[in-house]
């Protein structure tokens, strides 16, 4: 008693102090420091200080808000009043009634609250009616294990439910002894309730026990039991391990959740450190610096570009690597060609023809590769130009010479000697090509004469498949066939033109302005007694029909130019109505006109007539003739020599001369092509190795090596020998020149050709 | 790879004595080959490291040069290499055809 009453002051205190769930932690450490004790006491110490040192490292576990009390405050009894009414009972509840129209008290409830009332339909093993229950079944003792289990679930919450029964019971208990007080005696002195209450309480617990005590001995009894009876084993059942349900909670099951994540990437890195990869990095981190600093200059220009700039960006790449790709095949072809044709290679570089030495005043044209276009068949080769700027790449015009069946196609091709198997550029027309010219300074512009006669310029480097100008319109071109076109030198303004002559007797003078052509005429090709009377009295002045033309190699300002009558014009740009010269060159059409490269005078013809005639300049009169049997397509002055020129025709020959060595005859005379089938047309020099390329009339172009002999130099005189070859040359061809000027005009045998033996 | 590439390429591939033509792309795997598959194989791995190598030392020896082109020249073949940062393209050629 005065022990449970000592447990409720400090349960008092304790809520006084820090309430709610800290005190009742310290409750239960309290409780167990007094059992420790007590064994303490019992066990009369031994290791007592092994659980003194365990038990004081959970005394730390103190509220720092808890109430220190003194002894004496522990040891002060504190009352406490419990009183029985039911404060929450109603005592004037009323109810309005109908049938006595007024309102009517209701009569008090009873302090009685029935919660839950259940009937069991359990027994208990020890009541009689559970043995005779049992031996009415069969079973001997105890039940099946089957069974049992239910029974003793049954059991169990029989017995769980007997506890708050019992708890009520108390209750009762105590509201009966409440009101038996109460009818009794009101005046009882409350100290006495209380002990009854304690009592009654008490007697509860009391009851508990024993009943549980009885269901021990049952089950301590049972296992004896078992093994004399049946052969099963049964499972032991603990009755004194069992919790008040109040105080579990609820367990969490316990899982294992395991997740596996993707490993992080690895990766092995293995590197040489090279020189050249050291200046790489270097070279990196200084275009980063450069175009940081660049970034910083722009920031004050704005971010528009940026954005452009980005979208371009992949198709540049894309472009950008098919440009490499197509770099690098088309190398790898030329390498290709290179082994397919590594004799003739050889021979274009190396070759010089031994058999040369024996003979005298003779020589030989080494063919070398047949460069054609396989589209192109049926077109003869209306130009060829060598390009300024690489020796070895060369332009091929496509048109026809046939004027009755002109095809309405043409193109302008580039091979390189690199590649005789397919042109490096081709340029396709509706119209067939009758001329072209490299710019010499800028050598990817090309501009190409059409037999329509109208213009078009051509940039190789970009897009090079469509023309950067091209003359559109009827007043804005030639009418007829273009026949020569030549770049002049740049405008005062540098504005980039050319020159252009036709055979309707213009000369035009082209201006590549910033779209479009910029046209002037420069001289119209009236004859000089061409004055015809036309219909009613009218006079038209006839026009010759311009078919070649010249520009002076050092004065840009004279040009010549060939008519189809056979006269050549000596015209200056600065006087577009007056010649400055005439010359009764030939019968027939004039094909080509070419000035010596080492002396500006002298210049060649060649024609339609069959001949091919030397002229200084103002000399009426030609300083030779030659005869080659058909009409010559070409004539050109060789860039190594003063008096070495070639000449094509159509009977499929090619003729070098050497006037230093023969005057009279050609040192070279061969067939290039069949005579019946091709006709040579166009041919061209080199300008730096000796070999020259010339076209025919079946869309092929041949190029031959010159013999040793073809390219004889001038040996320096003992006493000279500082002379370098271009004095030497022009020495030579001074002295050539003295010799047949010292006749009279009439002893050069004027116009009485003579004629080869061909 | 644009048409005017391809042209090329077909035109490489009907040329005298081009025995095949190998396209290896910038990891060294080959995307385009006339070969069968494992000669395809084994030049693209074989060259690309040679390429690799013969790069080395052209760089070495002068860290601003480079190597543009390479040429093998064998009994049987001869190995053209035009190796890029890009891609390398390999052609076998049998001259002597």
């Amino acid at each position: 008693m005065p022990n449970k009453q000592l447990q409720q002051q400090q349960q008092l205190q304790q809520r006084l102090a820090g309430g709610g769930a800290g005190g009742d932690r310290r409750k239960g450490s309290k409780l167990k420091i007094k059992s420790v004790s007590k064994s303490n006491i019992k066990d009369g110490g031994g290791d007592a200080d092994d659980f003194d040192a365990w038990i004081k490292s959970r005394q730390l576990l103190k509220p720092d808000d808890q109430l220190e009390l003194t002894e004496a405050e522990l040891a002060e009894e504190v009352t406490r009043v419990l009183t029985t009414t039911n404060t929450n009972v109603i005592h004037n509840l009323v109810v309005y009634s109908f049938k006595d129209s007024a309102f009517v008290q209701v009569p008090i409830a009873g302090n009685t609250v029935t919660l839950m009332q259940m009937e069991g339909s359990a027994l208990h093993i020890d009541s009689d009616e559970a043995k005779i229950q049992m031996e009415e079944m069969g079973e001997i003792g105890y039940p099946l294990p089957t069974l049992t289990g239910s029974f003793i679930e049954t059991e169990v919450e029989d017995r769980k439910s007997r506890i708050p029964k019992v708890e009520e019971e108390e209750e009762e208990g105590e509201e009966k002894a409440a009101k038996q007080a109460k009818e009794a005696d009101e005046e009882m002195p409350e100290e006495e309730l209380e002990g009854e209450e304690e009592e009654a309480v008490e007697e509860g617990a009391a009851d508990a026990e024993a009943a549980a005590a009885e269901e021990g001995g049952e089950t301590a009894g049972a296992p004896t039991a078992a093994p004399a009876t049946g052969g099963r084993k049964r499972k032991l059942l603990n009755q004194f391990n069992f919790c008040e349900r109040s105080a579990l909670t609820y367990t969490n099951p316990r899982r294992s959740v395991e997740t596996q994540t993707i490993p992080p990437p690895r990766s092995q890195y293995g590197a040489n450190v090279l020189q050249w990869k050291i200046y790489d990095s270097y070279a990196e981190d200084f275009e980063q610096q450069q175009k940081e600093k660049e970034k910083k200059d722009d920031k004050r220009g704005g971010h528009r570009k940026d954005v452009g700039a980005k979208k371009l960006d992949k198709a540049a790449e894309a472009e950008l690597l098919n440009k490499k790709y197509l770099k690098a095949w088309q190398i790898l072809e030329r390498m290709i060609n290179q082994n397919i044709y590594e004799e003739i290679a050889n021979d274009y570089r190396y070759w010089e023809d031994p058999a040369d030495e024996y003979r005298e005043q003779e020589g030989t044209l080494l063919p070398l590769w047949k460069f054609n276009y396989d589209r192109i068949r049926k077109l003869s080769v209306t130009d060829l130009l060598f390009n300024p700027m690489y020796y070895d790449l060369f332009a091929v015009c496509y048109g026809s010479h046939e004027f009755m069946k002109q095809p309405n196609e043409g193109a302008i091709c580039f091979f390189t000697v690199k590649n005789p198997s397919y042109p490096d550029y081709i340029i396709s027309t509706e119209s067939g090509v009758m001329c072209c010219d490299i710019h010499p300074t800028y050598p990817f512009l090309v501009a190409i004469g059409m037999y329509d006669g109208s213009v078009a310029v051509y940039n190789l480097r970009e897009n090079y498949e469509k023309p950067l100008y091209l003359s559109v319109g009827v007043h804005n071109k030639h009418s007829e066939c273009a026949w020569e076109i030549k770049w002049g030198p740049d405008m005062a303004d540098g504005e980039i033109n050319f020159y252009s002559v036709s055979t309707d007797g213009r000369v035009f003078n082209w201006v590549l302005m910033q779209n479009d052509f910029m046209i002037t005429t420069i001289t119209t090709l009236f004859l000089t007694n061409g004055i015809v009377e036309g219909p009613d009295g009218t006079e038209v002045q006839l026009r010759s029909c311009g078919s070649c033309m010249k520009f002076h190699p050092t004065n840009p300002e004279i040009y010549l130019v060939g008519t189809e009558e056979g006269l050549i014009y000596k015209c200056s740009i600065a006087y577009s109505s007056k010649y400055l010269m005439t010359y009764n060159a030939h019968h027939l059409t004039v094909y080509r006109i070419d000035f010596n490269r080492y002396n500006s005078n002298i210049f060649i013809s060649c024609s339609g007539d069959w001949r091919v005639k030397v002229w200084e300049d103002m000399r009426p009169e030609p300083l030779f003739i030659f005869d080659l049997g058909s009409s010559v397509g070409d004539v050109k002055w060789a860039p190594f020599s003063s008096t070495v020129f070639a000449a094509c025709t159509n009977e499929g020959k090619v003729f070098v001369f050497d006037l230093n060595v023969n005057k009279y005859k050609p040192i070279c005379v061969q067939a290039v092509v069949p005579k019946r089938k091709n006709k040579l047309t166009r041919l061209v020099f080199n300008e730096n190795l000796p070999f020259l390329i010339v076209g025919d009339d079946k869309s092929t172009v041949t190029s031959l090596k010159l013999s040793p002999n073809l390219r004889l130099m001038v040996k320096p005189p003992k006493k000279q020998q500082y002379l370098d070859q271009n004095t030497l040359q022009v020495q030579k061809l001074d002295k050539l020149l003295s010799l047949v000027r010292e006749l009279p005009n009439d002893m050069i045998v004027p116009d009485a050709p003579t004629t080869t033996k061909s | 790879m644009s048409q005017e590439v391809e042209e090329t390429l077909k035109r490489i591939q009907s040329h005298k004595g081009v025995v095949g033509t190998i396209v290896v792309n910038n990891e060294g795997i080959p995307v385009k080959s006339t070969l069968d598959n494992t000669t395809t194989v084994q030049y693209a791995g074989l060259m690309s490291q040679l390429s690799d190598k013969a790069r080395s030392v052209v760089r070495d020896l002068d860290p601003s040069n480079d190597l543009t082109f390479l040429r093998v020249r064998s009994k049987k073949h001869e190995i053209m290499v035009a190796p890029d940062k890009d891609f390398i393209l390999i052609v076998i050629q049998n001259p002597t055809d």
